[in-house]
């Protein structure tokens, strides 16, 4: 599904922030990314998910050479990824239904076929009552869980989170993992930055570490 | 529920909506300026002067009074001969002397002098001499006859009027490009502003299409509303100067009707429409190749 080979990654003429990363996620594995701050964890999920193109090296995503992937199979691409966002990236203008059902109007689906779903997901992150609330008006946490719900609506082949629960409470942040494990049980690949430790040791799910640009496989998930 | 706008509503009249407004409205006026015009161009090369002139010179010598009489006459029988001159009458002397006086003056002397003689006729409306025709004949009938049917100074006019169409059209390009400049100016300064939306919508997989749609709508509704009011204000004008003549208010009482008929007011739609078209078209290019520049 992924596969990283020796890649490298640096910003302009900065400094290496990743360093020869190699690695495979399988299809339908559940994988935690975890590392201090700065580590690169942002960086590797902008790599995967097709933001930015590495500085060296081979990704290959879906089957896909991205290196010699053409420039008009990129959308598909992205569309098969769901992002949840360090920094959320909601439309501010757009109410929080709206938000969530973007990844749908974009595949070109019609609201009346999606509007049920958005509705019942909605309710799933606990924002029932939010729906035509706009971001602005919403808690660090309520906008963290609309910019879940945008990422898994369309039922991804490959979700990457960026510190999905860093501005959720415990429960809430237990409700999502919830949620993430039941978009993995249905095929989706998942990979989930964090420096949550709790989180990651409340799972049995296979850990990946950055350290100084480096990966170090930190445990293979168990059965 | 129908679908939201994805591209966020600006608040009040943006400056692009002002200036896309004033655009509109003269290009509404350009466009009145060249119907009008014309108008007046076709009048004019219809030939609908309606008269023609016929002078017999004077001999220059010898019995010239007798000769310039008798060729009058000829000249008169030919020109109430021919089809489509519905009244020919020679000018009596005192109208000549009246239509020299402010010249030569009144002094006794005029008479004296050997004036030619002036026909006057009338060509019935609607129907097409043929004036070289008409010419020989007079020269065989009265040699010194000399017809002027006032094509030249018609043709010079229709020459003005045509030139002024072609400059009212010149003019309505000229916005044309401006408009298209300055929506893509807009649509630029559009993309930096909504940069954050943009790069979402490029990472969750739209296609370059999507994006220049959520962006050329937005730009082809603000040309049509902007465009149609400046339009409808131009239209108003045309329309209160038609009412001014209809009750009296001669702009230049020799030049044909100064005003637009309102059926050709429907012509102003056709300004709005391709403002919108032009917003619509330019935003969508300047778009596209902004998106090329993303990875
Ligand atoms: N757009 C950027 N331009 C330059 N440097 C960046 C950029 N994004 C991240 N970095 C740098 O790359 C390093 C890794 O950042 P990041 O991937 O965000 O780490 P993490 O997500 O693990 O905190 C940091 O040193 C950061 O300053
Ligand atoms: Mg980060």
């Amino acid at each position: 599904m992924v596969r990283f080979e020796n890649v490298g990654m640096r910003y302009g003429a900065g400094p290496e922030v990743l360093r020869d990363v190699t690695f495979v996620l399988e299809s339908g594995s559940f994988t935690f990314l975890t590392g201090l701050s700065g580590a690169g964890k942002t960086t590797l999920l902008k790599l995967i998910s097709v933001a930015e193109p590495p500085s060296r090296g081979l990704i290959t995503l879906f089957g896909h050479d991205l290196a010699t992937a053409k420039r008009s199979t990129l959308p598909g691409l992205r569309r098969r990824i769901g992002v949840v966002f360090q920094d959320f990236r909601l439309l501010d203008h757009l109410s929080a239904f709206d938000n969530v059902a973007l990844p749908l109007r974009i595949a070109g689906r019609k609201e009346s076929e999606y509007a049920r779903d958005v509705e019942e997901l909605l309710v799933w992150v606990g924002l029932g009552d939010r729906m035509n609330a706009i971001p602005p008006t919403l808690s660090g946490g309520e906008q963290q869980r609309v910019a879940i719900a945008r990422a898994v609506v369309a039922k991804p082949d490959l979700l990457v989170a960026d510190e999905p629960t860093g501005n959720v409470d415990p429960e809430i942040g237990a409700r999502l993992i919830r949620l993430f494990a039941e978009l993995n049980r249905l095929g989706t690949t998942v990979l989930i930055a964090t420096h949550d430790r709790a989180l990651v040791e409340s799972t049995r799910a296979r850990e990946m570490r950055l350290v100084d640009g480096r990966l170090v496989e930190l445990r293979m998930s168990r059965p | 529920m129908k679908n939201r706008r994805i591209m966020p509503n600006s608040k009040g009249a943006a400056p692009l909506d002002v200036v896309i407004a004033v655009m509109a409205f003269l290009a509404a006026l350009a466009l009145g300026a060249s119907l009008i015009a014309q108008h007046a161009a076709d009048s004019w090369s219809a030939g609908l002067s309606g008269k023609i002139t016929v002078q017999i010179l004077p001999a220059s010598t010898g019995a010239a009074r007798d000769g310039l009489a008798a060729e009058t006459e000829a000249a008169l029988a030919v020109l109430r001969g021919t089809p489509g001159i519905v009244r020919a009458t020679p000018l009596t002397e005192a109208e000549q002397l009246k239509l020299v006086q402010p010249w030569l003056g009144a002094e006794a002397l005029v008479a004296e002098l050997p004036l030619p003689q002036l026909i006057d006729a009338d060509i019935a409306p609607g129907s097409v001499l043929d004036m070289d025709a008409l010419a020989r004949h007079l020269k065989s009938a009265a040699p010194h006859a000399v017809l002027d049917d006032h094509s030249h100074w018609i043709n010079r006019l229709r020459d003005l009027a045509q030139t002024l169409v072609w400059s009212a059209y010149g003019v309505l390009f000229l916005i044309a490009v401006a408009t298209a400049s300055i929506v893509a100016f807009a649509t630029r300064a559009g993309l930096d502003a909504h940069n954050d939306m943009v790069s979402l919508l490029h990472q969750m997989g739209a296609q370059a299409g999507f994006i220049a749609r959520v962006f050329e709508g937005h730009y082809f509704r603000a040309a049509l509303t902007a465009a149609g009011a400046g339009a409808a204000t131009a239209a108003a004008i045309f329309l209160a100067a038609g009412g001014l003549q209809s009750v009296g208010y001669e702009a230049v009482p020799f030049l044909p009707p100064l005003s637009v008929k309102p059926i050709e007011l429907l012509w102003m739609l056709a300004v709005p429409a391709a403002a919108s078209l032009i917003a619509l078209v330019t935003a969508r290019v300047s778009v596209l190749a902004a998106l090329r520049q993303i990875h």
